[in-house]
């Protein structure tokens, strides 16, 4: 936690266009990459630094336990929009130290394991034709920043 | 001394009184709390909806049962070699040879989702779990890893991850030291309700054909309630009184 | 009478000691680097499969846990029984059990899939499992017979041992019956689903924790030059003597009560008659060398008043304790599970075939290292704190 903030801090003071550090000697501010259409993200940028953990780790229980998966805070839609799968280039994986979440965690020292389990990308087109006709569509029109459905559910 | 001997003989009126009045107390309470252990224990007809499977193993051949499998593993992006003893299988194909007459059928088994799923019970932190809707399912978040629900499953449905994975699908996370088995496809049940198919299922149904049905077991009106109740089935291991959400007919 | 006993660290120049301490530390630091090795490759490296998903790590931490649980006895028949021949060895006796108890649950903690998620196990709790009920005994366990060893040394809190040594007495019964009832609860598995597993490994916890005591208390009186007189291991020995009889007749009961039922017929016959390594362990190791040979050298005419008898005994009985362990364990993974009763199965996933079972040098390594760290805590015990007598002579009638 104290790390967190500790890493935290001095980007705040950083934009989005500056790469190189100020005053850390030869450390790296990392700089991840905004994906080119969103105009941005879930929540605001202090709000995501300071809590994504929060809203994954409620997240995860209620999509496991309830069967919540259309959120806002899915992971499958961070890795959709923040490492999204193009056709030309080779796609960024976790051990890439220029994946999205990668560049921040190396930069704070905090080791994560979502990605021993999560896909850490997200659904390529190739991977998608795997996938029935029903579900892809299902799947590319999923992945957008709206509540819940509760039609699907009974309660 | 008078007073003693009062109390002498009170005594056994008091007690006497004591215990009718416990033995009225329960008389009264008792069959409230039959009534309301009995109202929670059952939920067969309460409004969550149980999906369950019925799979006709007459209208199956050997290479329908690939494409089950073939099937689950393309949606939730698992491998299995033949030969490897640690490679997780979610779904498989089992041969049955009857030993008096030789006769030979071909079934899919998977995870049963039972209603009492003894995996469920043993699982030490509760990672192991069943869903209001029946769907039995691993929390891999707070699965340690123990195995004890491979112990105990009767139909060695679960599956322990011997290393390290890449290349997950989103809609199916798995990863090294966690345990697994079949979801039902509770990615699709999420978001289409009852008119989810599972991918096994999706397999096998083409055209007008139908080999696997999926469907609410609460509800009389779904078509796989109707067929049971039309046709029957069997389910594996009744004995042990699990009720399992899969069943089969043919065997 | 034993009030004037008096109990004293092992000496540090008793030669030989630290020598030991320090093969033990290596070998349990290799152990713990296996266990990490298994832990980032994955457990693909051992021999546990999809089939057999507990193997010789288990053996050996269900081992000393069960040993653990008996190790107590002594001290339990000095507390709660009023044996007062007894009491000298009441302090050791808790030191060993928690000593051996630690040295199992390292080993079961580090075989987990997921080690990291320690913390999960401590604070999510699926009150219906056995497995989660034991995590509360084991641990209680540790803190109640700590404080049991306490209130046992310090002068002042004499008085309170008694309660404690019977808190102590009931907890680790309860504590066996959850380790035996991990199996006994069980039905999905021909070879388990049975009341006699809990009551089974409450025998075997008096048999196991008393071998390892004989062997420990013996060596450590040698090491240290003490005065061990042969009175007090006539009563150790006729303590053995019983409980591997007891072990006897309950494996005896456990079988034939299996052997009666016709759907058992053909799990029997792989246990007792065509099981290959299996029936082997079973009638060679666990019943010949682990119970009907010590019974032998135990009652011989001859031999009863035999040190040397005394300590083959002793070990004999260990070797039967890995051989039934491994039965049940593994034999009974081994088995396969009866889901279609009158059909040949046959599938990718190895259903209806004996599944293959053979152990990696990873697991042996944990299994080891947990063995050498329970000796370890027990011997450093003994260096730190006054447990053993001083010396045990001869008693005056």
């Amino acid at each position: 936690m104290l790390v967190c903030l500790l890493g935290i801090l001095p980007l705040g003071s950083v934009t989005a266009a500056d790469e190189t550090a100020s005053g850390f000697g030869e450390v790296v501010i990392p700089s991840p990459v905004k994906p080119a259409d969103a105009s941005a993200c879930v929540e605001p940028v202090e709000v995501m630094r300071r809590d994504h953990m929060k809203f994954l780790t409620h997240q995860r229980d209620a999509t496991v336990l309830d069967g919540d998966r259309e959120t806002k805070y899915s992971l499958v839609g961070c890795m959709d929009c923040h490492n999204p799968a193009s056709t030309g280039e080779e796609v960024i994986r976790y051990e890439n130290p220029q994946h999205f979440c990668a560049e921040c965690h190396a930069y704070a020292s905090v080791k994560i394991d979502c990605f021993e389990c999560h896909a850490d990308r997200g659904l390529a087109r190739s991977e998608q034709s795997r996938l029935t006709m029903n579900a892809q569509s299902r799947a590319l029109s999923a992945h957008t920043f709206s509540h819940k459905l509760d039609q699907t559910r009974g309660d | 001394m008078a007073t003693e001997l009062d109390n002498i003989e009170l005594r056994p009126a008091r007690r006497k009184f004591l215990k009718s009045a416990a033995a009225l107390a329960t008389t009264l309470i008792a069959p409230g709390i039959i009534l309301y252990k009995t109202g929670h224990a059952s939920n067969t007809s309460s409004k969550n909806p149980r999906w369950g499977l019925l799979i006709d193993t007459n209208a199956l051949s050997e290479s329908d049962v690939d494409a089950c499998v073939n099937a689950c593993q393309r949606e939730h992006g698992w491998e299995s070699d033949p030969d490897s003893r640690t490679d997780a299988q979610w779904i498989r194909k089992v041969k049955l040879t009857d030993t008096e007459s030789g006769h030979q059928r071909f079934l899919p088994m998977m995870c049963m989702h039972c209603e009492n799923p003894p995996c469920v019970d043993v699982c030490p932190t509760g990672a192991s779990f069943k869903r209001d809707d029946g769907i039995v399912l691993v929390n891999k978040h707070t699965c340690i890893g123990c195995r004890y629900c491979m112990m105990a499953c009767p139909y060695k449905a679960r599956s322990f991850i011997h290393e390290p994975l890449k290349d997950q699908l989103p809609v199916a996370p798995r990863g090294k030291g966690t345990v697994e088995s079949c979801t039902l496809c509770v990615h699709r049940i999420d978001r289409d309700g009852g008119n989810a198919v599972p991918a096994c299922a999706e397999a096998v149904n083409q055209g007008d054909r139908k080999a696997i049905w999926f469907g609410d077991l609460h509800d009389p009106q779904s078509e796989i309630s109707q067929r049971l109740h039309a046709l029957g089935a069997v389910k594996l291991r009744a004995d042990m009184g699990l009720n399992p959400g899969v069943r089969y007919q043919g065997i | 009478m034993q009030s004037s006993m008096r109990y004293a660290e092992i000496k540090t120049s008793t030669p030989n000691y630290w020598g030991i301490l320090v093969v033990l530390a290596v070998i349990a630091l290799i152990g713990f680097a296996a266990a990490h090795h298994m832990d980032t490759e994955g457990h693909h490296i051992t021999g546990m499969t999809n089939q057999v998903v507990w193997g010789l790590p288990h053996v050996f931490a269900i081992f000393l846990i069960v040993a653990a649980s008996g190790a107590l006895n002594l001290a339990s028949i000095a507390s709660v029984f009023g044996k007062q021949d007894y009491k000298p060895l009441a302090r050791f006796s808790a030191v060993l059990s928690i000593a051996l108890l630690v040295g199992g649950l390292a080993i079961l903690l580090l075989d987990l899939g997921r080690p990291d998620r320690l913390i999960i196990a401590m604070t999510y709790y699926n009150f219906k499992s056995i497995f989660a009920w034991n995590i509360i005994l084991y641990t209680g366990f540790i803190v109640i017979v700590l404080a049991y060893l306490w209130l046992m040394m310090e002068r002042r809190m004499h008085r309170w041992s008694k309660p404690a040594g019977l808190l102590a007495f009931a907890w680790r019964l309860i504590l066996t019956t959850g380790t035996g009832s991990i199996f006994g609860f069980l039905v999905a598995r021909e070879a388990y689903d049975s009341a006699l597993l809990a009551p089974l490994f409450i025998v075997m916890s008096f048999a196991f924790g008393l071998a390892i005591f004989i062997l420990l208390l013996m060596l450590i009186f040698k090491l240290d030059q003490r005065e061990l007189d042969d009175s007090h291991l006539q009563r150790l020995r006729k303590l053995l003597g019983l409980f591997t009889a007891a072990v006897l007749y309950f494996v005896i009961v456990f079988h034939l009560t299996k052997l009666y039922g016709t759907q058992n017929h053909d799990f029997e016959r792989f246990i007792l008659l065509d099981g290959g390594i299996y029936t082997l362990m079973f009638w060679f190791f666990q019943v010949g060398l682990g119970n009907l040979l010590p019974l032998a050298m135990l009652y011989a005419p001859g031999l009863q008043r035999s040190n040397p008898a005394l300590v083959i005994a002793s070990l004999l009985v260990i070797v039967g304790a890995f051989a039934q362990l491994y039965i049940i364990i593994v034999g009974g993974q081994a088995y396969p599970l009866n889901i279609f009763p009158g059909y040949i199965v046959e599938s990718s996933f190895f259903d209806g075939v004996i599944n293959a079972y053979t152990p990696s040098l990873w697991e042996f390594l944990l299994g080891i290292g947990g063995v050498t760290s329970a000796v370890l805590i027990a011997l450093l015990g003994i260096r730190v704190l006054p447990i053993m007598p001083e010396g045990l002579p001869a008693e005056v009638k």
